[in-house]
């Protein structure tokens, strides 16, 4: 039984909404991601004693779900996308540090505007799990990176190289859909010279 | 040359800075530099703009009979002690 100042119940099932929106970004299926909620609150109500009311709930509930996720859902599915991973080289990422031309990134920037909740999902669903779950505990939880170290069982630097890739990925796919819909041409060519702008030059 | 190492720092810490996660006064020498690079603006943007979109593709509201479901579970743990 809980406290009588602290209602775990009530606290705990206010958070169900964003733990279901979670979990289908985490399991990519309906039936799985209520499958997991579920899982999750049988787990927290287990384990609440374990919990000091006045520490961060709603961080404790994904913990749990992550958890849950990782040893239950990932194991079963059907081909984990563990590609991306190893897609990431570190020569890919230095160049990625790299400015676009201003030519391409108002081109970019542009294509953006006409992507819609559909293509962003579905390049997030492209995402190997511990890419996508980082990018979503971030963007879309607004938790701090000691917060998803936390709940992802993870130094802070592994959030950071995460988040970094798994952002970088993001775009790519944008990127490549944009294209795919001729609104995006990512060649530097197709782009006039004159558009082309980098740091030196524009400080002098 | 010091505008490219001002360029390079932006870059690298720029998740950092979408993300609130830098003291103070790395924030504000980033945003200062921001303000006078466009190139190094061009990609905030863009990174900032993914991640706000990346935000609201979401907010799915948990099926009714999840929480019926939810609450069974609760509610047999509950006699089951």
């Amino acid at each position: 039984m809980t406290d009588t100042d602290f209602d775990f119940e009530t606290e705990a099932l206010s958070y169900m909404d964003q733990l279901y929106a979670a979990a289908l970004r985490m399991t990519r299926h309906g039936a799985d991601a209520e499958d997991l909620v579920q899982e999750t609150y049988a787990k927290a109500f287990a384990a609440q004693d374990k919990f000091t009311p006045g520490t961060n709930l709603k961080a404790w509930l994904y913990r749990i779900q992550t958890n849950a996720f990782i040893n239950t859902y990932r194991k079963k599915q059907r081909e984990p996308k563990r590609s991306d991973a190893e897609q990431v080289e570190d020569w890919q990422l230095a160049a990625a540090a790299e400015h676009t031309s201003s030519g391409l990134a108002s081109a970019e920037d542009a294509a953006l505007d006409s992507m819609g909740d559909t293509e962003v999902k579905r390049a997030l669903a492209e995402l190997s799990d511990d890419f996508r779950m980082a990018v979503y505990l971030s963007d879309v939880e607004g938790f701090a990176y000691k917060e998803i170290a936390q709940i992802m069982d993870t130094p802070v630097g592994t959030v950071m190289s995460r988040l970094h890739r798994g952002r970088k990925l993001l775009r790519e796919k944008l990127r490549e859909y944009a294209a795919d819909r001729g609104m995006y041409d990512r060649r530097e060519g197709a782009t006039p010279k004159k558009d082309q702008e980098v740091c030196d030059g524009a400080q002098g | 040359m010091a505008h490219k190492a001002e360029c390079e720092e932006a870059l690298d810490r720029l998740f950092e800075y979408i993300d609130n996660e830098l003291p103070d006064d790395e924030l504000v020498r980033i945003g200062e530099h921001l303000k006078t690079c466009p190139p190094c603006e061009a990609e905030h943007r863009i990174n900032e703009k993914i991640k706000r979109m990346v935000h609201g593709a979401g907010g799915e509201v948990a099926p009714g009979d999840l929480r019926t479901k939810v609450l069974a579970t609760i509610r047999e743990a509950r006699t089951a002690e």
